[in-house]
């Protein structure tokens, strides 16, 4: 008797210790279907992964897709940690493009240089922000960028035209629009927290560098921020982040006329006016800029599919790269009212005939804008420099700093410890 | 039977008793090894390394500490770290001192309240930190309303300020810790020999001479767990700054720990955050170190 519950005792625990260790299942289905699998975020909440899902299931009814999903907020974090552990997850969503070069840089990609070569070139956009000294490490399948949102029903009387407006129109509008006062208070605007509301729209219309240690260039557009929320006609930066305030909150609850945010937000609108959350109408103008020549310059980002160094199906996670940016997966993601990285007229059309979406020529105007410049440039700094630019945004918005002394720290504190 | 068979058999009955007794630890021992000793190993040897987590780790000696030393943010986090220690650890220690004291008292209800002030503590940390933003929200926030209609011209910024984002953090810290270390105070309070307190006041001791001289010796052992525990909580913080306040305003409120989750998990310099937690390491086990000195010079 005792030898077999020393024996058991050994198989309990040799079967304890290596339980830990399995890593991510068989590559087959018992059915031998092929098991791709994509790290994602939210997959519930955001409809482009299950479009993109869907209509290659559809084109490859042999391979079993299994989307691993991950807390939005922790996305970055979470894949870092995978990969140290030698995760063999086929394809990895690149979120931002400061994680793609985190990952590309470490050699825990695998190169899609060839898939690029495929793609038609004048129609595919956002693809030069991934090269690596002439390699491709991921593809990308949208491209968002910043426009002007309006609430078009609270507009409607004001006779206001939103085609060619300059950063001075854009904060006399917005004091004009403001109205009410406490709980039924409607901002004219509404800029969100974030550091690139203000930084990377500067960056872009000047042509100011981000990453250069030498931040006067923000100076315009801070004054213009600072004096919006002064005079009351945007939310003040301490209300919104200690009341963790959500931009789409204050759009879709009239709070805000107007919002400049990115194209990604058309999606979310399209799905709170499906679910009758929002009644008003809305639509989309250029970002303002600084002269009124005509041009919009704009800033956004692309997102992008990359193939793990260490997947279990490069075969099937390559073919679901081309399958997303190329044509079929544009289509499948401006059906929701996502902007594709690869665009023709007939996407466009199929992307301005969503149910709900405005298709007045302002709209159309602002989804064609001149330029994209990249919201952050990619470099080994890129991280670093934007922990430091956040917290003295941070400082300045507050008034914890005067404008001019967090321009000087910014300058001195990325000279100092970015180098 | 020979007595070398009987020496045998005890050898071998001894042995069997120290598989035993490795069989009942050694489930916890395997997850406390996997878990914790080996990463904290790795830790010290990682620290004095470059590594990313991905390519091996290449040796670069002192340089991590050097880096560290010159950092800027470094010693800010390390100062606001002591900030929030020297506010955290003598509140909390007070205010749940103050709560075991009332509450020990035989009173209607004392059973709701004590549940009451424990409540904070199984309370989701997120949800203390969302629910204590907005009632130091600097407009709209409950506390500066109360401030201004009493009368406080300028109530302060809370979370939004430098100088006062800290304070709010501890505050709300202090909030939360004081049920968890009341219910430790009350366990030593009633271990106290209620004959202590009659001879006391036969012999005229008032209310606040019986505190002095009876419960707050009779509780120094109690005093000296929750001492250390705060002391090494406090060091330790990270879930409700990085939740309240992400650090900020600017770097008003960002903690070593914070510094330390950047650096390795975001930033994926691992061998550099190793060196940062292998110095909070060493800071709080001096002071752990001093504290049970201190204990055992006061026993003698």
């Amino acid at each position: 008797m005792r030898r077999p519950a020393k024996v058991l005792t050994a198989a309990i625990a040799l079967a304890l210790l290596t339980a830990g260790c399995g890593s991510g299942g068989s590559d087959t289905t018992a059915d031998g279907k092929k098991v791709l699998r994509i790290a994602l975020w939210n997959y519930d909440q955001t409809p482009e992964f299950k479009a993109l899902i869907d209509g290659f299931k559809a084109k490859y009814p042999d391979i079993e897709v299994r989307p691993v999903d991950i807390l939005s907020d922790d996305y970055s974090e979470k894949v870092t940690t995978m990969l140290a552990g030698g995760d063999t997850t086929d394809v990895l969503t690149m979120k931002t493009l400061t994680d793609y070069a985190r990952f590309g840089t470490r050699g825990q990609l695998q190169s899609v240089t060839d898939e690029a070569a495929k793609l038609d070139k004048a129609k595919y956009g956002g693809l030069d922000a991934y090269d690596m000294d002439g390699e491709y490490y991921a593809l990308p399948y949208r491209q968002d960028f910043y426009v002007l949102y309006y609430n078009k029903s609270l507009l409607k009387d004001s006779g206001a035209d939103l085609s060619g407006l300059t950063w001075p129109d854009y904060a006399a509008l917005a004091k004009q629009q403001t109205r009410g006062s406490g709980g039924s208070k409607v901002y004219g605007t509404y800029q969100h927290t974030w550091r690139s509301l203000v930084q990377a729209i500067a960056a872009a219309q000047t042509g100011g560098d981000l990453l250069g240690g030498d931040y006067g260039f923000f100076k315009d557009q801070y004054a213009m921020a600072l004096d919006l929320q002064k005079s009351g006609a945007a939310m003040p930066w301490a209300t919104a982040n200690s009341q963790k305030v959500t931009y789409k909150t204050m759009f879709t609850t009239d709070k805000t006329v107007m919002m400049p945010m990115g194209t990604w937000f058309a999606a979310v609108l399209l799905q709170e006016k499906a679910a009758g959350n929002f009644k008003d109408d809305w639509g989309m103008a250029p970002l303002p800029q600084l002269t009124a020549d005509g041009k919009a310059t704009t800033f956004g980002a692309p997102t992008a599919f990359a193939v793990n160094k260490k997947a279990k199906n490069s075969d099937a996670a390559r073919k679901f790269l081309s399958f997303a940016s190329g044509p079929e997966g544009a289509a499948a993601v401006a059906k929701i009212g996502i902007t594709p990285s690869y665009t023709d007229e007939a996407i466009m059309n199929t992307y301005f005939s969503n149910q709900g979406m405005p298709s007045d020529d302002l709209t159309k105007k602002a989804m064609h804008p001149d330029t994209v410049k990249l919201e952050m440039p990619i470099s080994e700094k890129s991280s670093d420099v934007d922990t430091i630019l956040t917290e003295e945004h941070q400082l300045v918005m507050t008034g914890e700093k005067s404008l001019d002394a967090g321009i000087k720290e910014m300058d001195s504190r990325v000279k100092s410890e970015v180098g | 039977m020979s007595p070398e068979s009987g020496a045998t058999a005890l050898k071998r009955r001894q042995r069997r008793t120290t598989l035993v007794g490795w069989s009942f630890i050694l489930p916890n021992f395997l997850g406390f090894a996997a878990l914790t000793l080996i990463p904290v190993l790795a830790t010290l040897l990682l620290a004095f390394t470059d590594w990313n987590s991905y390519s091996t780790p290449q040796w670069v000696g002192l340089e991590n500490f050097r880096r560290m030393l010159d950092s800027d943010t470094f010693w800010v986090a390390l100062s606001n770290t002591g900030w929030y220690a020297v506010g955290h650890i003598p509140l909390t220690l007070a205010a749940s001192l103050g709560l075991a004291v009332l509450l020990n008292q035989k009173l209607r209800g004392v059973g709701f309240l004590r549940t009451a002030f424990f409540f904070p503590y199984v309370t989701s940390l997120v949800a203390v930190a969302v629910v204590w933003n907005m009632l130091l929200s600097p407009d709209l926030g409950p506390v500066n309303q109360l401030l201004k209609a009493v009368g406080v011209g300028h109530p302060p910024g809370w979370t939004t300020s430098t100088d006062w984002a800290m304070p709010a953090v501890v505050i709300t810290s202090v909030w939360r810790d004081m049920g968890y270390y009341m219910v430790l105070y009350l366990a030593g309070l009633q271990a106290i020999p209620a004959e202590l307190y009659e001879a006391a006041r036969v012999d005229g001791a008032g209310p606040w001479q019986r505190f002095r001289h009876i419960t707050v010796p009779a509780l120094r052992p109690t005093t000296f767990f929750v001492l250390v525990m705060l002391t090494i909580s406090s060091f330790k913080v990270f879930d409700l700054v990085q939740i309240m306040t992400e650090g900020g305003p600017g770097r008003s409120t960002l903690v070593l720990s914070q510094v330390i989750f950047r650096e390795g998990i975001k930033q994926g310099r691992f061998g550099y955050s190793s060196a940062i937690s292998l110095v909070l390491f060493v800071i709080v086990l001096t002071i752990t170190v001093v504290q049970f000195r201190f204990q055992r010079r006061n026993e003698r």
